[in-house]
Order: C-alpha cells, then structure tokens, then sequence
C-alpha cells in the first residue's frame, strides 16, 4: 500500500517536471503554431548551464537564474535569426527545429563528455521529510511545489497582463492582433523566450534528480509532445492533466511493465486521440 | 487621403487584382460593390499589407505616403482602422480586453476611449466582461468596429459590415458609419448588400473581375437601373 503511494508521489513529482517543460513547449505551440523539437535539447542546455553555475557559485536559485537567462537567450536567437524567416511552413520548421536540436546535443557532448553529471542541490533540499506515514525525498516536494507555483504565475501572467491578452488574442488569430497595430512578431519572440527559458528552468530542476547526459533531452522531449497532444495545444489546464497522465503512466508503467513503458503511455494517447482528435482541452482553430 | 492606383494583386499565380485605381478623400463614405468573389477583400487585404495576396504592380498611399511593403501593424499605426469581413474577434478575450489590446501610450494618445466607445455602443458597456464568442451577431459588429476605432483611426476599412445581420442592427449601424462620417472620417466601405451601402456611402466604385467598371456618385447610381443590373444583378 505505502509502496503504491511513494510511487504515486513519484509519479506527481514528475509530473510537475513535465508541466513546466510542456508548459513552455504549449506556449510557442499554442501562439506559433511551431513544434520546436529542440525544447528538449533547451532543456539539456539549461541543465548544463545551471550545472556550470551551481559548481561555481555554490546557489541553486542562481543556476536556475543563469538557466533561465542564457536559455532565453538561444530561444532569442533561435527564433530572430532561424525560424522567423521559415514562416509558416511546417516541414522546414521541422527540419530547423531538429537540426538545431541535433546541433546543440553535439555541442553538449563536445563540451561536457557523455558522462552523467547531477546539478547539485542546496542543504535545505537534501534528505527525506516525515509526511504523515510517508518517508519522501525533500526536493521531490520542493519541485511539486515549484510547479504549482510555475502554473499560477502563468496563469496571472495569460488572465491579467496585456502580454498575457496579447497572446490569448494571438492564438486565436494573430494575423487580426497585427493589423490592430500590434508588431505581432515581438509578441511571438517574447513568447519564444519564456517558452525557451521554462525548458531550461526545467533542465536544472530535472538534472537534480534525472541526471544530465547527452541523449536525456530526446525522452523529455517525447514525453513533452505526449502531455500537449493529451491536453490540447495552448491549454494551461490542460497542459497540467496531460503531465498528471504522462506522468502517472510512465511511473507505474516502469514498475509494473518494465518493458512496456512506452507502450503503457502512448497506447492510451492513441486511444484518447481517437475519440478526442484535439486533446481533452483542445479548440478548434 | 487613400489613393489606390493600378494595383495589381495576386495568390500565387492566380491574378486577381488587375489593375485597380480608386480614392477615398476626407470625410467621404465610398463604397466598393461587387459580386462574390470579385476580389473586393483582396483589395481591402493589400491596403492593409496582409499577406496573401502578393501585391505585384500598383501604389497605395494614405496621406502621400507609400504603404507599399509595410507591415499591417505599421499600416495600422498611420491611423487605418479595419473592420474585416466576418468581424474576426478574439473568441477567449472580453470586451473590455478587446478595446485595452494597445499600449497605454497609443490608448492616451487615441481620441476613443473605452469610454467612449460605451458611449457609442451602450450594449457592448453592458457586456463587458463577456468573451468574443459569447455575444450576438450585432454585439459582435458592434465590437468589431469599436476595436477598429480604438486605432484612432483616420481612415476606416469596413469588409461587409452588414453581412448577417438583422435589419434593425443594419440600420444600427447605417447610423454608426454617418455618425463617424460626421466626424471626418473617411470610410472605405465594402458591400454586398446595395440598399445599405447606397443608403450611406457618397460615391461608388463596382469591381467586376478584378478592374474597377464603373465610378459614380451615389444618387447617379441609384437610377442607373442597366449598370446595377449588369455589374451587381438587381
Ligand atoms: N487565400 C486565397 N488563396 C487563393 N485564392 C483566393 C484566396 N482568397 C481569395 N481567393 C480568390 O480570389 C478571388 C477574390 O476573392 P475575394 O475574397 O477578394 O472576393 P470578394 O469580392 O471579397 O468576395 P465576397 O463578396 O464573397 O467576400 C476569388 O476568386 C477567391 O476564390
Ligand atoms: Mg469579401
């Protein structure tokens, strides 16, 4: 019994990690109508850079502060120098995306080996807490709480700020939002670097405990693509479900089909998808 | 004010504009007739600088300056004001958020206020925290022009403003679009419905097949029975 609690908390905890990758990743999807596959390679970088930044400077809240800042700054470039000019097309968004993603993995393993590195965590996170009858890691806590807290900052930030209203209109029709005199591009830059800079937020939080090599972005990756087909593109809620889903499954799928992991996730998503082709939160365009 | 001229438009190899040449002046209401599928939204898209279609051949110029490869948002900001056909609101932001989308600075600098614009529209006041997709065909007119006024606008593009709506609101907004003419506006207005555009508009450009055929003030037009009839089919 407590067994299949530890491993629904496992599967909570990293739930909340997938929620604040996919959230990024749902944000430029939702508005762009892009599928960056390098926000997995985004997240890795963020681990690395936060890596680099807790060694040196001995603070976790600076390595997600570096993360978030230099990740950003890719997504920046990423986006006015590469993918602005692709416009619509989706097959050399795709291409772009996938050789940007393919580059900066390389990049990864010219600077930082193919060894498996953990971003290490401060001394008030380490160790286990007593929650009634269960025994928990601290930092597995701490991160669900992060989460909640990424979900209502996006939230206020979409409900009760102009860039917020910004772009709910541009998901809606961003063509409309520009001919009212709004440069609609920069709405999608601002866009592309908070998304970016989620995924390297999440790339620090999730080196802390999934540990960093070069081929760890291409599962948060999938497992990204699965929460936002589950909950709808550009859905905040259901973005949040989609990870609760992906997160639940891939936890329990590992301990009780071993071999099935992936099946136990994307089985139910094809299911899910056949009879909701646009995801449970999912709108028409 | 608005001087169209010898626009040529395209999507892709499809020509549709061929050679269009047409003013709009200060404090003038014209219309723009036309059957379906004329290419009258075309020609509204290229002053406005959205693309497709491609504009290949031809100037616009709004108070002597080429829009000509502006961006919409640039075109925007010189006060063009645009009601686009099928009104297009943002389904997921209320009406109030509909007419705040500028910065503070363009809303202090515009003459509109939201304030105003309940003013002029006291239904959408009431429904103000209501969404885009949440009010009725006229409400949604109403707020269509309402965020085109938001602009400041000088010059305003109307898309087939009365399409869908009940007679009543038709007449509704008949008095809106004097009422802004009163003002000083200028109003490009584009029309399927003749009774409403001849009722309001000063003069009248018919496209047919992508060239202007016929230019005439309205109260020539409206006994002109051989030129309705064979350019709009009434
Ligand atoms: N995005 C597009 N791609 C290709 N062709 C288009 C596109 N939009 C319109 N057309 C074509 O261009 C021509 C003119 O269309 P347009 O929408 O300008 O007509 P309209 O006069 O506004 O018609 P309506 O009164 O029905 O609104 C039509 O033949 C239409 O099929
Ligand atoms: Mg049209």
């Amino acid at each position: 019994m407590s067994m299949t609690v530890f491993q629904a908390m496992n599967g909570a905890t990293f739930a909340a990690l997938l929620f604040i990758v996919a959230s990024g990743f749902t944000l430029i999807f939702g508005l762009m109508r892009i599928v960056n596959l390098a926000h997995g390679a985004l997240y890795l970088m963020g681990g690395y850079f936060g890596l680099v930044v807790a060694h040196r400077t001995d603070s976790f809240t600076l390595a997600l502060a570096a993360a978030a800042l230099a990740v950003a700054a890719i997504g920046f470039g990423t986006y006015t120098l590469l993918l602005r000019f692709v416009g619509g097309n989706v097959l050399r968004q795709v291409l772009l995306t996938l050789g940007l993603a393919l580059v900066l993995d390389d990049l990864a393993l010219v600077i930082w080996g193919g060894d498996a590195f953990t971003v290490p965590i401060p001394e008030a996170l380490r160790g286990p807490v007593q929650v009634g009858s269960l025994v928990y890691p601290k930092y597995r806590l701490f991160l669900l709480l992060f989460s909640v807290a990424v979900f209502i900052g996006l939230a206020l930030l979409l409900r009760h700020t102009r860039l917020g209203a910004l772009i709910r209109a541009g998901v809606d029709d961003a063509e409309m939002v520009d001919a009212m005199g709004i440069d609609i591009q920069r709405v999608f830059v601002y866009t592309f670097m908070l998304g970016a800079a989620l995924a390297g937020i999440g790339g620090v939080l999730g080196g802390a405990f999934l540990t960093l090599y070069p081929t760890a972005d291409s599962d948060i990756l999938v497992f990204s693509l699965a929460v936002v087909i589950i909950g709808g593109r550009g859905s905040l809620a259901g973005t949040a479900i989609g990870s609760l889903f992906v997160g639940m499954l891939a936890t329990f799928g590992q301990v009780w089909f071993p071999e099935l992991a992936y099946f136990v996730i994307f089985g139910p998503m094809a299911l899910l998808l056949a009879f909701r082709p646009l995801g449970l939160f999912g709108r028409t365009a | 004010m608005l001087e169209i001229t010898n626009l040529h438009a395209a999507y892709g190899d499809a020509q549709v504009l061929r050679g269009v040449s047409m003013r709009v002046d200060k404090g003038r209401i014209v219309a723009l007739l036309g059957r379906n599928g004329m290419g009258k939204t075309t020609l509204i898209r290229s002053v406005m600088g959205m693309t497709p279609p491609h504009v290949r051949q031809g100037s616009v110029t709004f108070q002597g300056q080429e829009l000509r490869g502006l961006r919409p948002h640039e075109i925007a900001q010189r006060h063009i004001g645009l009601v686009p056909q099928g009104r297009r609101l943002f389904a997921s932001l209320t009406v109030t958020e509909h007419l705040t989308m500028l910065g503070r600075a363009a809303r202090h600098r515009s003459q509109w206020s939201v304030a105003r614009l309940f003013e002029l529209f006291p239904r959408l006041g009431e429904r103000r925290q209501h969404r885009g997709h949440q009010l009725s065909g006229g409400e949604r007119q109403m707020l269509a022009v309402a965020r085109a006024l938001t602009q400041n606008p000088e010059l305003l593009l109307m898309d087939e403003p009365s399409e869908g709506l009940a007679p009543v609101m038709v007449q509704h907004l008949e008095r809106t679009v004097l009422e802004l003419r009163q003002l000083g506006y200028a109003i490009l207005l584009v029309e399927q419905n003749l009774y409403s555009a001849l009722a309001v508009a000063d003069e009248a450009y018919i496209l047919e097949t992508g060239s202007i055929v016929h230019h005439a003030p309205v109260d020539a037009l409206r006994h002109d029975r051989p030129t309705m009839h064979r350019f709009l089919g009434v």
